[in-house]
């Protein structure tokens, strides 16, 4: 800007005043967003956190369908109320492979990061079904038609296809899935292998029996299967009481 | 053929501003009942009737898309168009783009609303639509940033008004956010379902920009243009400081953009991200308040016509709950405020009290004072007026109150101990002290609800008497 | 890549966001408040909205 500046080209300049109006909206974004793409600080190193089975992607479909996050968080803060109900505090890395997010803004219910194995599969699927069965003062919906409706099998490949495309380590390859038996181990690359994504989602669905009906795979299978995964990847005992607490 | 009232609608394109004007009751009275619908729900949940297509989870972006894009929305589409018309004397360069823009944008609404009870969501809270919805909305809004600005070029005035400065940063900043947060990879080109090109923490990060510049933009920004151009104009006298109405504009479009990680306090979010929001959080203060000070001031003078003049008092009141939630909200943002109140009702209260209090308030304001004008008449009846003014006060008033309580019930109750160090309460103790606050809180969305419907009904007699009256004035010309 | 890592640390953002801002900011201020001239000029614009007053009239005679 030279010494003849005048606010008055602004005023009266539509092109200028547009340009100057984008630049003043796009310095907030910039400097806290743009950051976060390239600190390794942001996400910490820690051992578990693998990306979910093809059963367990598509229950967080049906969680997303559903509208869950609008009542339910999945994000516990590192307060000592919270250590004690919810558990240990959420981590950067144990959404990583969360697209989108669900971390949620309000608590109707209680939060779930963790819920993943505190109550059995049985207790889930009645609870799902009609909440106010198991918590009479709940105000959550009953969601029967979980129980009720098949899980779409049809398209599970081509969902972790375009996962794999955002940065989920599905594998096609048997190069990409070398990299994810180094990475994760045997069992694991092997639920992430999308040639087997169909054939892996049925056997965890048969073998884990979610929904208690080994017949068919229901939606119910897949939500339950996903909320028994909630929070249980990382083993925190394995890790001191302050080693995160660097990367808040 | 009646050469008085033709050459005001070739100066002018206000066909366009009539149709989005219309949309916008339509979507208010829509948008409101869903909104009272689902509130009630979480009093008597025996209301989501175990239907997927009824059940709180999606049926909430139903209420959100539609309050927010269809009434807020098409309230913007037609006063930006009005204004950008008015204050540059010029028409709109094209009727053509104009009508895209509206059919586009009700496409949008409807598709939404539609794919919502579907189960198309993209998870993400007020971004919900889908990919290909989401790319009907860059289409109207690209349109809708060319129609604006090839009009503003066309303006016979050297200066431009404020009023289109906060309209113009409006577009502009809703269309970066839009295209941004919204970045997906669809499952093939045949599918609704897609996934967020971002993952966890970035995921958190991008979306809470989008989400409270949302706020900021669409809700703030385009709705200060509206005050801009309507306050004084109901007033009868020009806005208080035309200085101060530079120095807001820049000052808000500047801060606006790093207030969004406020929402993540406490989260996985490197802390440094939210401190310096919070930090921007106090600061927009400033501008918010200079802002509602030259609104109010504009009155200054005139202060009767607060008694006389029920259009004035929707536009004052809405000022006043523009200041008070601007307060609200830069407490909310300090970090020990916010470990209380995240997660609780509070957020809910606070978004009403910007929502319902100002945006609702300044667009019934705004509306009152445009339609009687499009259609060339009078107010139908300036009784209902007021009594729309004092349900949705009232409203409004129960709304806050309720969450306030419940929220700060909901915040206390979570983090007792009892003497030995344990919990105090169970999670479901909370949900069950909750049950007469969400009660008070469905019945307040009522009092605001039948104040639109009131709303609706005097602005339908009024266009009906508009017509009417043209009608009548057309053939006394065509027999002179 | 690496000079993105200096504003990854918020010792060095923080002021540096606060420094960007003040400077703009006192600068329209100044601008702004600075002069009489400046100052009549711009609020002479308030009166914009009612340069089409007539037409409110027109409409129905």
């Amino acid at each position: 800007m030279n010494l003849n500046f005048k606010h008055e080209w602004i005023e009266t300049n539509i092109g200028l005043l547009a340009v100057l109006t984008m630049l003043a909206i796009s310095v907030g974004g910039l400097v806290e967003i743009a950051p976060l793409f390239f600190i390794d600080k942001t996400i910490e190193k820690v051992e578990g956190v693998r990306p979910y089975t093809p059963l367990e992607q598509r229950g967080r479909d049906i969680y997303i369908r559903e509208g869950c996050y609008l009542c339910h968080s999945q994000m516990i803060r590192p307060f000592r109320d919270e250590k004690l109900r919810y558990g240990h505090y959420s981590l950067a890395a144990e959404s990583q492979y969360d697209h989108p997010f669900q971390w949620g803004s309000k608590r109707t219910g209680p939060d779930l990061a963790r819920v993943g194995g505190k109550y059995s599969n049985e207790w889930q699927v009645q609870h799902l079904v009609a909440p106010r069965s198991m918590v009479p003062e709940s105000v959550m919906p009953n969601y029967p038609w979980l129980l009720a409706t098949p899980l779409d099998l049809s398209d599970v490949s081509g969902r972790l296809k375009a996962l794999r495309k955002v940065g989920v380590p599905y594998s096609l390859t048997q190069a990409e899935r070398d990299a994810n038996t180094t990475k994760f181990g045997e069992t694991v690359a092997a639920q992430l292998h999308i040639p087997d994504a169909q054939k892996n989602l049925v056997s965890q669905a048969n073998f884990g029996n979610y929904d208690g009906d080994r017949s068919s795979i229901s939606e119910m299978d897949a939500l339950v299967a996903y909320l028994q995964v909630l929070g249980t990847m990382v083993d925190f005992s394995k890790y001191s009481d302050d080693a995160f607490v660097d990367n808040r | 053929m009646a050469v008085t009232t033709d050459s005001g609608a070739e100066q002018y394109n206000f066909d366009i501003v009539k149709k989005f004007a219309v949309m916008s009751l339509v979507w208010a009275v829509v948008g409101m009942f869903v909104g009272v619908y689902i509130a009630s729900e979480l009093a008597w949940p025996f209301l989501n009737f175990d239907s997927p297509y009824f059940s709180f989870g999606r049926f909430r972006p139903v209420h959100t898309s539609a309050v927010i894009f269809g009434f807020g929305g098409s309230a913007l589409f037609a006063t930006s168009y009005y204004v950008v018309q008015r204050t540059c004397q010029a028409r709109l360069i094209s009727d053509g783009m104009a009508s895209f823009t509206f059919w586009g944008w009700q496409t949008v609404i409807v598709l939404a609303a539609l794919s919502y009870v579907m189960g198309y969501s993209q998870g993400r809270e007020y971004a919900e639509m889908e990919w290909p919805i989401d790319l009907l909305v860059e289409v109207v809004w690209v349109t809708y940033l060319i129609l604006y600005v090839g009009t503003i070029m066309r303006r016979k005035q050297s200066h431009i008004y404020v009023a289109n400065w906060f309209y113009l940063s409006f577009i502009l900043a809703t269309a970066l956010l839009h295209t941004f947060n919204n970045l997906a990879m669809p499952i093939d080109l045949f599918s609704m379902k897609s996934y967020s090109l971002f993952s966890g923490t970035q995921d958190a990060m991008v979306q809470w920009w989008y989400g409270h510049n949302a706020v900021g933009f669409f809700l703030t920004a385009a709705f200060l243009g509206m005050m801009y151009y309507f306050v004084p104009k109901q007033a009868g006298r020009p806005i208080y400081s035309y200085r101060l109405s530079v120095v807001h504009f820049w000052a808000l479009s500047f801060m606006y953009m790093w207030v969004g990680a406020h929402h993540l306090h406490w989260t996985a979010l490197p802390d440094w991200t939210s401190s310096l929001a919070a930090a921007f959080s106090i600061l927009l203060l400033m501008p918010s308040w200079g802002g509602m000070i030259n609104g109010i001031m504009t009155l200054s003078g005139a202060w009767d016509k607060l008694r006389t003049d029920p259009i004035m008092r929707f536009m004052i009141v809405a000022l006043s709950f523009y200041g008070m939630s601007t307060f609200e909200g830069p407490m909310m943002s300090l970090k020990e405020v916010n470990a209380l109140s995240h997660y609780t009702d509070w957020t809910v209260g606070h978004v009403h009290s910007g929502a319902l209090g100002w945006v609702a308030m300044i667009s019934f304001g705004s509306l009152y004072h445009m339609i009687p004008k499009l259609w060339g008449t009078q107010i139908y009846s300036r009784k209902l007026v007021e009594w729309h003014f004092w349900l949705a006060t009232i409203g409004i008033v129960l709304y806050i109150v309720a969450m306030w309580i419940s929220g700060i019930t909901q915040g206390l109750m979570w983090r007792a101990f009892d003497e030995f160090g344990n919990l105090q309460y169970s999670f479901v103790e909370s949900v069950a002290e909750m049950m007469p606050f969400y009660a008070m809180r469905a019945i307040g969305g009522m009092f605001f609800l039948t104040g639109t419907v009131l709303m609706a009904g005097n602005m339908f007699m009024t266009i009906r008497q508009g017509k009417r009256e043209n009608a009548i004035l057309d053939a006394k010309l065509a027999h002179a | 890549m690496e000079w993105l890592m200096w504003f990854s640390k918020y010792e060095n953002t923080k002021p540096l966001a606060l420094i960007i801002f003040f400077v703009t900011f006192i600068g329209i201020v100044v601008y702004v408040y600075g002069s009489k001239k400046r100052s009549q000029r711009l609020e002479s614009y308030r009166h914009i909205p009612f340069l089409d007053e007539q037409d409110d009239t027109k409409d129905k005679q």
